[in-house]
């Protein structure tokens, strides 16, 4: 029974005055958190500054407040929304009226979640996507749990097959527990985090060290290491710890990141497709439709292999970063990731017939990466001559890396479905996608590839375009025409 | 009467047998205009701040710059001259067809049935030489999309309004 009554206009709960309250100054304090964070350092250094201005600042800060507040409450009183049988309307604005229409049939995603100023006030958001682009998505911020859920239900309603999914509830078929995400967290690529952490500790390490002299760490740090005659040990040991010591930071950070958003992780079978939920303070529950699929992705690296993590994102048509993060399940293992996709592809992984990429491909990665070594080496060089040995480490790990990589690569096209394997060093990935989802095709060839009669293509879906690299030209074309020929023979919805 | 018989790929209809049609030549003439004007634009610009800034360095920079920008401007139009000839389109029973690029060559196949919807635009100099660019969109990012640059109006117009009525014939 439908106790909301959708067909008029209504607001959203009066407790959404504080969730827009609240987002607005979160946001206004993200962006403004750099020019705070440089005054805060001013007056560090002057403390006059902060008492002969005090009232002023505090002033200033309320008007903020008031301000944000009053634009609250207008956004409150002009939020109005209401559905009939194929549309939803949503009015908006204070002084830019906007009417916004999404036909029901366009909506792709209706999820409930909850933030940490929702929860306190036990609310929860409502957010409809829609199969556009990012900017068509449209979330209601505050709704009571029952309003939003029987709201949900009212924009799905046009398929009378899929309201009785939420009915049947179904034990949950996957958990993650903390120790897996921990596990998780700390199986993570961090390689990357280390290349970036490198570059802005190059880049800002001359105001660093500034910081850290105006701070007396460094003279307190010298009584440690009191070798005044070994001086480059020192200033060795100094800059290795604090090298340390900000990579545990951005580890931790990824660790903390992943467990807030991935918290109590849960995926539930229905009918037609998934519901996964999960989250701290973001609390987000969302339904994967079978059909809106457009890709899958089983991903893993070596740690994760050995410790039986996995993680599988699905990708559904324009999705923006955000939603594709969301749409991702981690800390599975192999056999349930399997499982999940054999759910929505059957029988994908069956007669698997790996075909691999012309040896072209190793030639290829030798010349790119023959290049950045020559980069890197004068750079070297030109921080010191002595660090040239560097050289060896970095030239066996960018030999193992094209070994691992073309080991890595390899495709198949079967009747229904198209696999791709890749990889490099450390990461393995999977692509699935269904033949009958696919957009466009392209066949590319640059000069090199000519004189070799190597051919890439490029197969776009609804969400992303995955490259069979470097095979022979009339084997390329073989495939694009079958493709083509999968595509454009059988009239399959590929949404 | 379903039916499910192996198919043989060597008969299956073959991209690679199409005879692709060139675009317009005066295209070319387009192409040209937009190169210069940039360069001119940069060139300008460059030209005005030395001016403005009487600093012997910077008049050394902006020289090496604008001579450059210049190389750089002259490989650009002997690539787009020569791959100009690679810019061809062709339209099948099924799917629409186009192919670009010298270094790089690359042909795109959009199958009618994936198209979301058909633009024509034109640009000041493309409405003086009769000249469209069709855009055929489909649901997916844009690297999917098809853009032919230098149609003649009539082939334009034609194409996208057979793709039109495709397009609500289908739903």
């Amino acid at each position: 029974m439908n106790v909301y009554n959708f067909e008029t206009p209504s607001r959203q709960s009066l407790k959404g005055v504080i969730v827009l309250f609240a987002i607005s100054l979160f946001r206004i304090i993200k962006k403004g958190i750099a020019v705070v964070f440089v005054f805060a350092i001013g007056y560090i250094r002057d403390f006059e500054i902060v008492n002969n201005h005090y009232l002023k600042f505090v002033l200033g800060f309320i008007i903020l407040l008031v301000t944000l507040l009053i634009i609250s409450i207008l956004k409150y009183i002009t939020f109005k929304f209401h559905t009939d049988k194929n549309y939803f309307f949503l009015n908006q604005g204070i002084i830019n009226k906007e009417q916004i229409t999404i036909a029901k049939s366009k909506i792709q995603n209706v999820y409930i979640k909850q933030n940490f100023v929702q929860q306190l006030i036990n609310v929860v958001a409502l957010s409809i996507e829609t199969a556009g682009d990012d900017k068509t998505e449209i979330e209601i911020h505050a709704l009571s749990k029952q309003k939003a859920k029987a709201l949900k239900e009212a924009l799905l309603k046009r398929d009378s097959n899929e309201i009785n999914e939420d009915t049947t509830v179904k034990e949950a078929y996957f958990k993650a527990s903390i120790k897996q995400l921990l596990l998780e967290g700390i199986s993570e690529n961090h390689f990357r985090s280390l290349v970036i952490i490198f570059g802005v500790f190059v880049g800002g390490y001359v105001e660093f060290k500034d910081f850290i002299n105006s701070l007396n760490v460094e003279t307190n740090l010298k009584h440690y290491f009191e070798y005044d005659e070994l001086e480059i040990l020192t200033f060795i040991v100094f800059n290795m710890s604090l090298l340390v010591i900000v990579l545990i930071i951005a580890i931790s950070f990824s660790l903390i990141k992943i467990i807030i958003i991935n918290f109590n992780l849960k995926v539930v079978e229905t009918t037609n497709g998934l519901e996964i939920s999960k989250g701290l303070f973001n609390k987000i529950a969302l339904h994967l439709k079978k059909k809106r699929i457009q890709s899958i992705t089983l991903k893993t690296n070596h740690f994760k292999q050995f410790l039986g993590l996995y993680s599988l994102k699905f990708a559904q048509t324009m999705g923006n970063k955000k939603q594709k993060e969301r749409l991702s399940i981690i800390g599975i293992n192999k056999l349930e990731a399997n499982e999940l996709i054999d759910k929505f592809y059957k029988d994908v992984f069956k007669n698997l017939n790996e075909q691999k990429p012309e040896q072209y491909f190793i030639r290829v990665q030798v010349i790119r990466w023959s290049f950045m070594i020559l980069l890197i080496n004068i750079l070297i060089f030109l921080i010191s001559p002595y660090a040239l040995f560097l050289n060896i480490p970095i030239l066996l790990l960018v030999i193992l890396h094209i070994k691992l990589s073309y080991k890595k690569a390899y495709f198949n096209i079967d009747d229904k479905y198209f696999v791709k394997g890749s990889g490099g060093l450390i990461e393995t990935s999977t692509d699935v996608l269904e033949l009958h989802k696919v957009q466009s095709v392209e066949l590319m060839q640059s000069v090199f590839q000519k004189r070799h009669n190597i051919a890439s293509i490029i197969i776009y879906s609804g969400a992303k375009g995955l490259t069979i690299p470097h095979i022979t030209k009339t084997h390329a074309q073989r495939i694009v025409d079958y493709i083509l020929f999968k595509v454009e023979s059988q009239h399959k919805n590929w949404m | 009467m379903f039916t499910n018989t192996q198919i043989d790929i060597e008969t299956l209809p073959k991209v690679a047998d199409i005879d692709l049609i060139p675009i317009e030549k005066s295209y070319f003439k387009i192409i040209v205009f937009n190169l210069c004007f940039v360069l001119i634009g940069v060139i300008g610009a460059l030209l005005g701040l030395k001016f403005l800034i009487e600093d012997s360095e910077f008049d050394k920079i902006a020289t090496i710059l604008i001579i450059a920008l210049i190389v750089f401007f002259v490989i650009q139009f002997i690539v787009l001259a020569l791959g100009f000839k690679n810019r061809k389109y062709a339209l099948r029973e099924k799917d629409i067809i186009y192919s670009k690029g010298l270094l790089n060559f690359s042909t795109t196949i959009l199958p009618f049935n994936r198209v979301q919807h058909v633009e024509i635009s034109r640009s000041f100099l493309a409405r003086k030489l009769n000249l469209a660019t069709l855009e055929v969109y489909t649901a997916g990012e844009s690297g999917s999309d098809l853009k032919i640059e230098g149609l003649s109006d009539n082939v334009a117009e034609s194409i996208n309004a057979y793709l039109t009525t495709m397009l609500n014939e289908r739903v």
